[in-house]
């Protein structure tokens, strides 16, 4: 394929070589086919030196012009060292052809077209060295593309992975402990646990699966979440429900709201000895929805932290899903941990 | 054998006490549900072994067997294995994984008697490091006085001064003693917020106000409140170092 592009350059350097009238065409194609065909494979060579001179933007200021120095003399170099080594090659090949078909003179003659054949060489090398530029940055931007395009599949798996983690195990053993404590005592209260566990499990899993739930599935989840702690942790988990039903169709990312509560339990309510009230609020705003999720919290300082994953995680997929469209602010103020989000409503599935 | 239950989930206590309670010899003296009771139950009541929870409000277990371990055998009951490692190193008798067995319990009661008669002298100060994850920094410090347990964020420390075989810590205008040397403290708080400036000074960087040169290579620190701690000349190269 290469060497076939290479045919009409041969038949373009025949004319050229009989254009002195000294040299008949069939002498001429005789000499020429056989130097195209090495040339072709010289300038091919030249990929390696593009390759390593890089084109680049030269950074502003001084440095521009020492690369720019660079990258033509590297190649003007090239190029004359190529041209003449196969100028000289093409002498040696003439004289063979001379002194085995006892054609008298024929070196002799082509030393007169050499300096056309020179410039020739030299125009090609040029010519290759900027086709493979063009190929290289061809390459360059495709391996981009392919680089963009997995970065988006990975960002993709990110998220469901993050779905997934958010269950903490532990609110799981905790639980079961609490039904092994029950069974004895309190048999009905038992197996109201392990329904409501089942409950939140099963929702858990099915929503997550999904790319937006309506918020009522996403309160009733957070609910069941709080209803199983309330038995763990008894009297000191009080909870305040103020949903207004104009938002509960509204389509949210699913488990967008389990990362605000869980925080609010186990660094909220869980870390302090007379525990609080957790607070969940959804209304409409505008043409969006405010969902606000507000717990007790210790003085700071006194409190191990380590609080804030869950939450950056629900930054970060609120960035990554609405592009800026929604946003979520937490604020510490007398004794409050507030988180807010403020999603768009959307009643169908953004694409 | 006089057990106490320190759990702050009522659940938990309640699946405890209902094993126990089947069990010949044992006695529960107290149900507490927070660190601070339990302290106050060791000193009061003087019970042979704790059933601590990890995970509770203001003073955590690793806090607790700190401050009572000398007096009382511990075991373990948590929902998280990540700490079992670290609760073998403290010399815990033994580690329940909630939720567990009546059986497993009367194993664990079985080690606990056996140990009750050989206890080795308490590593408190092993406590301390273990009750850290590898590499983090003390953020707060369990002092007991008495049944009374004082518990005081490290940012609110102004300094730390070794008394004999006690170090003090001033805080608030006050000074609290605990039995501990002035190098554990020091390898145990962030290095890049408290500096040991003299053999017996630990300070805090933000209650620096000044340095004063007062003889020849040697200085004086004066805090916020105009305290004056004296720096030696390894300890002025420290601050240095901190400071730039």
């Amino acid at each position: 394929m290469y060497v076939t592009a290479w045919l009409p350059i041969a038949t373009l350097l025949t004319q050229v070589l009989t254009r002195g009238g000294t040299i008949g065409w069939r002498e001429a194609a005789a000499i020429v086919f056989p130097m195209c065909l090495l040339y072709s494979f010289i300038c091919q060579a030249s990929w390696y030196l593009c390759r390593a001179v890089p084109l680049r933007i030269a950074p502003p200021g001084q440095r521009f012009e020492s690369e720019t120095v660079r990258l033509i003399g590297s190649h003007a170099t090239a190029a004359v060292v190529s041209a003449a080594a196969w100028v000289a090659i093409g002498w040696v090949w003439a004289s063979i052809i001379g002194s085995t078909f006892n054609i008298s003179g024929i070196a002799s003659r082509y030393v007169t077209q050499m300096p056309m054949l020179f410039i020739s060489g030299v125009v090609l090398f040029v010519i290759a060295v900027a086709f493979n530029y063009l190929l290289i940055t061809f390459e360059v931007s495709r391996k981009a593309e392919s680089k963009a395009l997995e970065l988006q599949v990975l960002a993709r798996e990110a998220e469901l992975k993050a779905l997934r983690a958010q269950i903490d195990p532990h609110f799981l053993f905790n639980s079961l402990n609490s039904i092994s404590a029950l069974v004895m005592a309190d048999p009905a209260g038992a197996r109201r646990m392990c329904v409501l566990l089942a409950d939140f499990l099963r929702g858990s899993l099915k929503l997550g699966s999904k790319e937006r739930i309506p918020l009522v599935e996403e309160m009733r989840l957070a609910e069941c979440y709080l209803d199983i702690e309330r038995v763990r942790l008894g009297a000191r988990l009080k909870i305040q429900r103020d949903i207004d039903p104009e938002c509960e169709a509204c389509l949210v990312p699913p488990l967008i709201m389990q990362p605000l509560v869980e925080n609010a339990i186990t660094h909220g309510v869980a870390p302090t000895i007379d525990g609080g009230v957790v607070s969940l609020q959804a209304e409409r705003n505008g043409a969006g929805v405010r969902i606000v999720v507000e717990n007790p919290v210790e003085d700071e300082a006194a409190t191990k932290n380590g609080a804030g994953v869950g939450l950056k995680n629900v930054k970060m997929r609120l960035a990554n899903l609405y592009d800026g469209d929604a946003r979520m602010d937490v604020n510490q103020n007398a004794g409050r941990f507030r988180v807010e989000l403020q999603l768009p409503c959307d009643r169908e599935l953004r694409t | 054998m006089r057990v106490a239950i320190v759990d702050d989930e009522e659940l938990a206590r309640k699946i405890v006490r209902e094993y126990l309670v089947d069990l010949e010899d044992v006695e529960i003296v107290a149900e507490c549900a927070n660190g601070f009771e339990a302290v106050k139950a060791v000193t009061d009541l003087k019970p042979d072994l704790l059933l601590l929870d990890i995970q509770m409000p203001r003073l955590d277990g690793f806090e607790v067997l700190e401050l009572v371990g000398r007096e009382v055998s511990v075991i373990f009951v948590t929902a998280y294995d990540k700490y079992a490692l670290r609760a073998f190193e403290v010399h815990a008798v033994d580690y329940l994984l909630k939720p567990f067995t009546p059986d497993r319990l009367r194993k664990a009661l079985i080690r606990a008697r056996g140990r009750l008669d050989s206890r080795q002298p308490f590593p408190a100060t092993e406590v301390a490091a273990a009750a850290r994850p590898p590499g983090a920094h003390l953020e707060r410090v369990a002092i007991r006085d008495g049944a009374n347990v004082h518990v005081i964020p490290v940012s609110k420390i102004d300094y730390v001064e070794a008394q004999d075989d006690y170090v003090c810590f001033r805080a608030e205008g006050k000074g609290l003693l605990k039995q501990q040397t002035l190098g554990d403290v020091e390898s145990a708080l962030d290095p890049a917020q408290f500096v040991r400036v003299h053999r017996s000074y630990i300070l805090n960087i933000d209650r620096l106000a000044k340095l004063e040169l007062y003889a020849k290579d040697s200085h004086a620190a004066i805090l916020r409140d105009g305290t004056r701690l004296p720096v030696s000349r390894s300890g002025y190269a420290r601050l240095n170092a901190v400071l730039k």
